[in-house]
């Protein structure tokens, strides 16, 4: 039986190609969509979730800042790990990541540059529950000087050959040796605290590197920090417990913990092992998901429950010879079934088809692993219950069928059925014209960030760095980098070359917070969190940064001096109002005396995420980064290319054992909002889709009402209405309803997009045109859908639909 | 002369086969004349009704109405024609089910353009002149198959028009009914409105100054 009600449903979708269509064709999009958003999304949930996660939190500090605690950053000190484990017998475990920078790994003749990587306590395997490849994971981090590379690292540097107990030297600690101690497998493993290889936390002690932080006191705070509580233990109280505790030597701060799952989605503090995620974008797309699923459902329910109308005959005559009702919902059913299967499966396929292109535009390396399509089992439940629901209605609604009034052909209208389908449709176009305006105010942002003025111009300039692996004497090496900043000025198209230890756009990293100094007339501040870095002389002229009083540091015939450079920020701090009165003042801060050289316009250091920080610029000798201003009248077209060149054979000769590598400050300085760049794509993706979804929707719909006015069409022509008159009448029900949806979407969409900017420091307002626009364009969509089939009843002569007698 | 019909064909391709609907239709029709076209059901009688109406159009041949030559007209110049003078009566009388008895004669003098006030002032009249102020606020399928006729017919009056086209009016009603619908014509007729009908009775015929017999779409 089933078999033969099989074969009833198939050839019944092969006859009604465009209904068959339109309705997988739809289901395909929803439901293809549906699994690509929510691969992404689970991807974003699969940060530093392992056996145990959910017991491991990270210590980070809050700053007393104006009386009140505040988030601080990422870090805490050396000392919080053992001192908080002594404390408080519920934590089980600590374990100290201390970041090394970019790394150079030397092994014979070969450089191994761009690795990220820690020093590690030897806890770190257990607390983040990771295993060894290679090696004895209990002694792995025991000892000094022992490093455990990923198994990428080190196939990079020893191919095939094993790597337990050969020996590394890294740059800039001379013929110092580490041994290999094991190897980790870092693929699919998904952490916001990435590492290509981990040193042995006790090389700390006796690491020249570390030299400053031997005192080992509170005063070290760059150390990350995650502590492993007990099964038992009460969060919310060793929490609170954790902020009342004040290590002696501790002032104006505060330890704090937070699950080390959350992290990623929703940890965005200064100096964060890397940008992470943004956990608002992530719950909006999981929102569109579930949206464009059901949108494809209604749109599957409206589409069938009109079809149904037409097939009140074939119920009559069915009921006639004796079907019942379960037998035809059964029949129905199946149908509904067979078009869902088909409409998964294309929807599958579509997925692994455009994966690849979707990886691209979300710049990520998704894939359809066994675990993945493992973790979209529940999804895939889901779908088989929305879509046997989305069957059920017209089931009910084609049984009900009075089979004497059916056999007559005549469509059957129940109110309460042409209500059912007008409130798919008002749903459907209240999702639209909410995700119309959450991509119009997403875009709004993006391009308000984009074109909101720095405060310095980052185009035509290039951050040159590199490390020196022969490094022998500070002097000769300093010689040699005056000799390379020079040899670069000879250049024509080169405008400007400066020293800088970090510049706007920069990893957090390279700047120093601090907290305490002494302002020009008298008063200290101890409370508040400013930020300093360290420029040449030229650096202002390279950036662009204008002056409001004073200039750069007086130019010496040394590359340092004591001279500071201060942002407006900062003298707003020190409650002066007369900003030229600061210039050639003493500030004092880390026990010295700086002279203020001039003040400069406030200038967003750190993306247009974080407000305007204050900030002092020292001037000091710097090797770290050299800034080369383009002078682009200089150049001929495209050749970009040929000053990379140059410089990069510029200071290969003078540096021949060394690496290299050059970044485009602007680039860079974008990359910062990257993430609602993605964000923004993908939601302009899925919301026209889901437009077309709704469309698709709308069109039954439309076939549905002028199916069922036709003889009304009819009557009205006869009696003399314009096709336009029919025009109207028929699309006026349907503007009505847009209107309808515009009202319930405005606030909702208004609500949503209010929270989404509520994490800019700067936001583009929402203005009423962006509503008004939705609201057309939505409107537009409706009539161009909806006029297609009115246009062509309108036109249809009335002697057709009023012959049927 | 009201209008004149000159050697009309009409006809559809089917399977590459010419179905001729209508074949040399000859017609002239005064105004002030009662005429009953007759003929088997599938003779082409509605088509023929039809093409005076001007609701479908002819293949060949000549139309003359009111000195307008139909068959050299736009579509939107005939639909303004057929506005303006002709009014239709149907055998399942296709009032709109969702509008009252006044809103469905209210109909066509919207798309008349007529003004709200002279639209309240001859509905009221065609409401009095048909006896059913009584009914006005009721909804079709709240009247006899004969009510609804006669509402469908004082639709068709409600603008003046100088001729009325009938298919089968009566085709729904028992005698009684049809017989009331008949004298009605008839006294329209005495009042000076031209009426072509579809008649399957001999009887209701007699009313007509004139029979056309169509066999086949052609007239004997
Ligand atoms: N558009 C058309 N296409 C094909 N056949 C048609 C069309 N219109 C009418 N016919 C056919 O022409 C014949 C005459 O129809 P009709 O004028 O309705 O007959 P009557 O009203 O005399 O019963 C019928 O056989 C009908 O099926
Ligand atoms: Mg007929």
């Amino acid at each position: 039986m089933y078999k033969l009600y099989l074969k009833i449903a198939s050839r019944y979708l092969f006859k009604n190609k465009l209904y068959s269509f339109i309705n997988i064709f739809g289901l395909t999009v929803g439901i293809a969509s549906f699994i690509l958003i929510m691969l992404y999304v689970n991807h974003e949930h699969s940060y530093d979730k392992f056996e145990g996660s959910d017991r491991v939190y990270r210590v980070y500090m809050d700053y007393l800042e104006g009386g009140k605690y505040v988030p601080g950053d990422a870090n805490a000190y050396i000392l919080s790990g053992p001192a908080l484990q002594e404390q408080f017998p519920e934590i089980e475990e600590f374990a100290r990541l201390r970041r090394l920078g970019e790394v150079v790994l030397l092994h014979d003749d070969g450089i191994f540059d761009h690795n990220t990587a820690s020093l590690a306590d030897p806890t770190y395997f257990d607390v983040f529950d990771r295993s060894l490849e290679k090696g004895d994971i209990a002694n792995a981090l025991s000892e000094p000087y022992s490093i455990v590379l990923s198994t990428a690292l080190s196939k990079k540097i020893f191919g095939d050959a094993d790597p337990l107990g050969k020996t590394l030297k890294i740059a800039g600690s001379g013929d110092l040796l580490f041994t290999v101690t094991g190897t980790m497998d870092n693929k699919g493993y998904n952490t916001h605290l990435k590492n290509d290889f981990l040193v042995s936390f006790k090389t700390f002690y006796t690491w020249e590197r570390f030299k400053q932080d031997w005192d080992y006191t509170w005063n070290q705070n760059a150390y990350f920090t995650y502590i492993k509580v007990d099964k038992n233990a009460d969060i919310a109280q060793l929490g609170q417990k954790i902020m009342d505790y004040v290590p002696e030597g501790l002032k104006n701060e505060r330890h704090h913990i937070e699950p080390i799952e959350d992290i990623h989605l929703n940890s965005n503090k200064p100096y964060e092992a890397e940008t992470n995620g943004n956990g608002n974008n992530v719950r909006f797309l999981a929102i569109i998901a579930f949206i464009t699923l059901l949108l494809c459902w209604m749109n599957y329910m409206n589409l069938s429950s009109s079809k149904s109308l037409e097939r009140a005959k074939e119920v009559g005559i069915r009921k006639v010879v004796g079907a019942k009702k379960p037998q035809l919902a059964l029949q129905f059913l199946l149908e509904s079934a067979l078009l869902n299967f088909v409409a998964i499966i294309l929807a599958m396929l579509s997925v692994y088809i455009l994966l690849p292109s979707f990886n691209d535009l979300v710049e990520q390396d998704l894939g359809l692993d066994k675990a993945q399509l493992m973790s979209l089992l529940p999804y895939l439940a889901i779908m088989l219950v929305g879509a046997s629901l989305a069957a059920f209605y017209p089931a009910f609604v084609l049984t009900r069928f009075n089979p004497t009034k059916a056999l007559k052909g005549k469509a059957q209208t129940s109110s309460g059925g042409a209500f059912f389908i007008k409130s798919l449709v008002v749903c459907q176009f209240v999702a639209t014209i909410a995700l119309l305006i959450g991509t119009f105010v997403a875009n709004k942002q993006i391009h308000f960030l984009k074109n909101r003025p720095i405060g310095a111009n980052l185009e035509p300039v290039i951050a040159l760095k590199g490390q020196v692996l022969n490094k022998t004497s500070d002097s000769l090496f300093n010689m040699s980098f005056d000799a390379f900043e020079d040899e670069l000025r000879k250049i024509p198209y080169i405008a400007e070359v400066t020293g800088a230890g970090t510049y706007p756009g920069d990893s957090f990293d390279n700047l120093n917070s601090n907290m305490g100094i002494t302002f020009p007339n008298g008063k200290t501040d101890e409370k508040h969190i400013w930020y300093n870095y360290s420029v040449g002389a030229e650096y202002f002229d390279v950036m662009g940064m204008e002056f409001v009083a004073g200039g750069p540091f007086i130019q010496t015939s040394q590359k340092s001096s004591n001279n500071v450079v201060i942002n407006e920020k900062m003298v707003h701090f020190m409650e002066v109002t007369d900003v030229e009165s600061i210039v050639g003042k003493t500030i004092n801060y880390w026990g010295a005396d700086w002279t203020v050289a001039g003040v400069i316009k406030d200038y967003n250091h750190s993306g247009m995420k974080s407000p305007v920080v204050p900030m002092v610029i020292r001037h000091t000798r710097n090797s770290q980064n050299v800034l080369v201003k383009l002078d682009r009248k200089a150049m001929t077209m495209g050749n970009t290319e040929k000053a990379l060149d140059d410089m990069n054979r510029i200071w290969h000769q003078i540096f021949p054992v060394s690496t290299y590598n050059y970044t485009f400050l602007d680039q860079k300085y974008e990359a910062l909002f990257k993430d609602e760049q993605k964000f923004a794509k993908a939601f302009q993706l899925f919301t026209v889709l889901a437009i077309l979804i709704a469309s698709l929707g709308l069109f039954g719909l439309t076939s549905y009402t002028c199916l069922q006015r036709t003889k009304e069409i009819g009557i009205r022509k006869v009696n003399g209405a314009t096709i336009t008159q029919i025009l109207s009448l028929l699309n006026k029900d349907f503007v009505k309803w847009v209107g309808l949806a515009f009202v319930i979407a405005v606030p909702v969409a208004w609500y949503a997009m209010d929270k989404w900017l509520s994490v800019f420091a700067y936001k583009t307002p929402l203005s009423w045109w962006v509503f008004a626009l939705a609201g057309i364009l939505a409107l537009m969509i409706a009539l161009l859908t909806v006029s297609w089939q009115s246009l062509k009843a309108a036109m249809t002569n009335p002697v057709e639909s009023l012959r049927s007698e | 002369m009201l209008l004149q019909l000159n050697n009309i064909f009409k006809w559809v391709n089917s399977g590459g086969q010419r179905i001729f609907l209508l074949k040399d239709i000859n017609l002239e029709v005064e105004e002030g004349e009662f005429i009953s076209i007759m003929g088997p059901s599938g003779s082409g009688k509605s088509t023929l009704l039809n093409v005076i109406g001007m609701l479908d159009t002819f293949d060949e041949g000549e139309y003359n109405f009111l000195e307008e030559s139909v068959h050299d007209l736009k579509e939107k110049h005939r639909a303004n024609l057929y506005k303006e003078y002709i009014g239709f009566v149907f055998q399942s009388y296709h009032l709109l089910d969702e509008l009252t008895v006044q809103e469905n004669l209210e109909m066509p003098l919207i798309y008349k353009k007529f003004k709200g006030s002279e639209r309240k002032a001859m509905v009221a009249d065609m409401l009095d002149r048909f006896s059913i102020v009584g009914k006005k606020d009721l909804f079709p399928a709240q009247l006899s198959g004969g009510q609804q006729q006669l509402v469908g017919i004082a639709r068709a009056l409600i603008s003046n028009p100088k001729l009325i086209l009938a298919d089968e009016p009566t085709g729904n009603l028992n005698s009684k009914q049809g017989e009331e619908i008949m004298e009605l014509f008839k006294q329209l007729n005495d009042e000076g409105v031209t009426i072509i009908q579809v008649t399957h009775s001999e009887k209701n015929a007699e009313y007509g100054s004139r029979i056309i017999n169509l066999l086949d779409g052609r007239m004997i």
